[in-house]
């Protein structure tokens, strides 16, 4: 194990056990659900094995089932499944960690994940297990939240702990960038990789509504890095002050930003569209352009 | 019910009904996530055995649980058997 892990997955696994278990907040889940499914109807293709690798309730994978192609569909949920829940015969259901998928090569032509990927402590090496879960000319589609996601939380956590204790501790994690994305995909071998960030904006009665929020979605602070010490009720009094003085609506809500990184990639194929190699035109360029040179 | 909230539940099949079994399909897919080699199905102990890891991955209620901290550690004999 590498000694700079970013997130403690043992301890996001908890947490997100924890929400299932409890009453989980799944309006994030839910609208990114549907926006993967609009999108994936432009794809023009029939798949007949497919997964979801991490998504952390099984809409999607229901969502899937339910389409007829795509049954049945292999849903790995990152956290136990509890006891006595409703069998859906059409979704086999395995529990796995994405950082070490365990199926074989080539085994799906379709893999979603939705609000799991940024949880990843190497997003290389997690997108390149899924490239080789995939058939040739098989397709990953996935949503992570990105950037900017939570900026006014971590600005206001951050300002309030510097007043009080005069340093900083890691308490809002480190998300990607919609322009690392397609980088990251082509570097773990996807073909036509394509990435697109949308922000959502949601409003909260009050901050603690969005803490509880947070929690519900299993998605409290699991860095590493986290300071042990509780955190003191000060703190959030006053990171809550601060986030209605510097983020409310006129009608006294605070707003909370949600960076959802949407990701595509195809693994390599013959049919796929390619450049052309430097060097390999047929034509001259002088041939098809007007001469401009001719009127001076 | 939950008495600690951080802990993950074990889940028990209930008494008088008849495990589920894993799906078929799923052995035909599934390899060790840590070493990506095939595995052994124990119909018997419902584990998936990975040789090269030395772990037996535990099939609960049919569903496999293929975390290496959940599963359980094999003796040399049972590798040897």
């Amino acid at each position: 194990m590498s000694p700079t892990l970013i997130f403690d997955r043992t301890l996001i696994r908890r947490r997100l056990a924890r929400a299932a278990r409890h009453d989980p907040s799944l309006f994030l889940l839910d609208y990114v659900v549907e926006d993967l499914l609009e999108r994936l109807t432009f794809i023009k293709r029939d798949f007949t094995t497919a997964a979801d690798i991490g998504t952390p309730a099984p809409t999607l994978a229901h969502r899937l089932a339910a389409q007829k192609d795509h049954c049945p569909v292999v849903w790995m949920n990152p956290v136990m499944p509890r006891p006595r829940e409703r069998k859906d015969e059409r979704i086999l259901e395995i529990v796995g960690d994405l950082e070490r998928l365990p199926f074989g090569e080539a085994c799906f032509d379709l893999v979603v994940s939705v609000l799991s990927l940024q949880y990843a402590n190497d997003l290389p090496g997690a997108l390149i297990q899924i490239r080789r879960s995939l058939r040739p000319d098989g397709l990953f589609l996935g949503c992570l939240a990105g950037g900017q996601t939570l900026q006014e939380l971590r600005a206001c956590l951050v300002a309030a702990e510097t007043e009080i204790s005069g340093g900083i501790s890691p308490r809002v994690a480190p998300f990607a960038d919609v322009r690392d994305m397609g980088g990251l995909l082509q570097r773990a071998g996807f073909a036509l990789p394509v990435a697109d960030s949308e922000s959502l904006c949601v409003r909260y009665a009050h901050f603690f509504d969005l803490v509880a929020d947070l929690r519900r979605m299993g998605a409290a602070n699991s860095l590493t890095e986290r300071s042990r010490k509780p955190a003191s009720r000060r703190l959030f009094l006053r990171a809550a002050e601060l986030y209605a003085e510097r983020y409310s609506d006129p009608d006294g809500r605070i707003r909370a930003t949600f960076d959802l990184i949407f990701i595509a990639g195809w693994v390599p194929h013959e049919s796929q569209q390619k450049p052309l190699r430097p060097g390999s035109a047929q034509v001259s360029l002088t041939q098809v352009l007007p001469d401009k040179t001719a009127n001076l | 019910m939950q008495t600690n909230d951080d802990k993950e539940p074990r889940q028990q099949p209930e008494a008088g009904s008849e495990p589920t079994r894993i799906d078929p399909r799923l052995l035909e897919i599934l390899v060790c996530p840590l070493t990506k080699t095939t595995l052994e199905y124990d119909a018997a102990r419902q584990e998936l055995i990975s040789r090269a890891a030395r772990l037996a991955y535990p099939i609960r209620d049919g569903i496999p649980i293929m975390l290496p901290e959940e599963a359980r550690p094999l003796e040399d004999e049972a590798i040897a058997r």
